[in-house]
């Protein structure tokens, strides 16, 4: 068993199309993902157990079960009902491609709102305390004075979630979508060669994961400026 | 459960592969965790840089494809080695509950690296100081003062480990374990009901994960009962 380096080469432009695939279920998934994470924030810190409940369960589903079953209820699950297939999302829950999508923004929202909480959780009781004084609504001391901070606070768990949601675009492979992972795997199932594939495109993956971690390190430092001035 | 039609047992079963794999790859993720934070901890240029290289792969790189490796590179390994002896052998593979348990450790060993590492700085080294001044040796040190402070200390973290653990094993379907997945796509072409068989699958997922989340609140309000004032 020799290791075939040209094997590498020639296969990484065909990986590369996979890419760009990973990569739109990524920013894709994760958009959506955010948007339904600030949802639930403000739900869960509503206060009224109408909002609080729904939240609380939606996290605590999504968070207790793989992705890889919840892509699998919604691709190959959801079609079972007669009003699915009649509905008007059909053309959408009828592609691979939305449901890994739905899937993966799911349970984003699920997994970042937590986070968002903590950051929520963390701002200092001091500061709000100091708006209400200064006669700031809670609606504009939330908004003004807790979010950039929550913000803040929440920035490295969350570029961890980036990453481990770059890992979970892989699933996507499972149900015949041809991202990274399935045109790797396709080329295995060609070549047999497992290692010199797979290996290059888990280096693929760790780049990708390198310059998410890179980017949200910039990003932090550059939101934290005020508190190193201080010194 | 008439919905399951008859299909309980086999769900059952498979519950019990899921369940074995997870004790199975936990007990060596936590051997390689606590190797990997000797390693790091360790003065020993080389076995630290061996040590970040490892975490730093296994945690950058997607699950299913680390499994998808250790899989196939141990097939393929697996069958030129004995090919080299018996030219008619075409092809051998290694049982993929035990492909699989080896390659969920790797990835799990990697996050426990990190916990473990974190855990054993936290330990105050002053009462490792004075465990020397008694004349204990390095292993009864280790014994009898670092690692029942430090597991109070990876609680948290290591009850989030265990969480993905079990949630990881969902992806061994892929390589053709007869676990729960496996057993919905089964009932799944014989009853043409698809929902019903995932959700069952989502289901036993949540209720096992239910347990781990208990199971850890339990040990951490027993780890910190010297905390707790007297009343």
């Amino acid at each position: 068993m020799i290791f075939e380096f040209g094997l590498i080469f020639g296969s990484i432009p065909k990986m590369l199309t996979g890419l760009g695939l990973t990569l739109q279920l990524l920013l894709l998934s994760s958009f959506i993902g955010l948007v339904l994470a600030v949802i639930t924030l403000l739900m869960r810190i509503s206060g009224r157990w109408f909002l609080v409940a729904p939240a609380v369960v939606y996290i605590y589903i999504f968070r207790g079960t793989p992705i890889l079953v919840q892509i699998f209820v919604i691709y190959y699950g959801l079609p079972q009902f007669e009003f699915i297939r009649e509905g008007v999302f059909w053309p959408f829950l009828r592609e691979p491609f939305w449901c890994c999508i739905l899937a993966l923004s799911l349970n984003a929202g699920a997994y970042v709102s937590e986070i968002l909480r903590g950051g929520v959780l963390g701002v200092d009781k001091g500061a709000q305390e100091a708006a209400s004084a200064l006669g700031i609504s809670k609606t504009q001391s939330f908004i003004y004075i807790t979010t950039p901070i929550a913000i803040r606070l929440s920035l490295p768990a969350y570029s961890n979630d980036i990453i481990s949601m770059t890992k979970a675009t892989a699933l996507a492979s499972t149900v015949t979508l041809l991202d990274m992972t399935g045109v790797a795997r396709t080329i295995v199932a060609q070549t047999f060669a497992p290692y010199e594939i797979f290996i290059s495109a888990a280096i693929i993956y760790m780049v990708i994961a390198w310059m998410v971690q890179k980017g949200f390190g910039m990003l932090e430092r550059r939101m934290s400026r005020y508190i190193k001035a201080t010194r | 459960m008439s919905a399951l039609a008859g299909w309980g047992d086999d769900y059952f079963w498979g519950a019990m592969v899921i369940l074995r794999l997870f004790a199975v790859s936990l007990i060596i993720a936590v051997i390689i965790g606590l190797i990997g934070a000797a390693m790091k901890l360790s003065g020993n240029r080389l076995a630290q840089t061996i040590a970040n290289a490892y975490t730093v792969i296994f945690r950058g790189t997607p699950e299913l494809l680390v499994l998808l490796i250790v899989y196939f590179g141990a097939a393929v390994t697996l069958t030129a080695i004995v090919q080299s002896f018996d030219a008619n052998v075409k092809f051998i593979d290694i049982p993929p509950f035990w492909a699989g348990a080896f390659a969920i450790a790797l990835i799990v060993g990697a996050y426990m690296t990190e916990t473990f590492r974190g855990a054993f700085l936290g330990v105050d080294s002053g009462h490792v100081e004075a465990a020397r001044a008694l004349g204990l040796s390095n292993f009864q040190t280790f014994v009898y003062v670092r690692i029942p402070q430090m597991w109070r200390l990876a609680l948290p973290n290591f009850g989030n480990h265990m969480l993905s653990l079990m949630k990881d094993t969902a992806l061994i379907s892929v390589i053709g374990v007869e676990e729960i997945v496996f057993v919905a796509e089964m009932a799944t072409t014989v009853t043409n009901k698809p929902f019903t068989m995932y959700i069952v699958v989502a289901f036993i997922y949540l209720c096992i994960t239910t347990v781990i989340t208990l199971a850890v609140m339990l040990l951490e309000k027993y780890a910190n009962k010297h905390l707790v004032g007297g009343k």
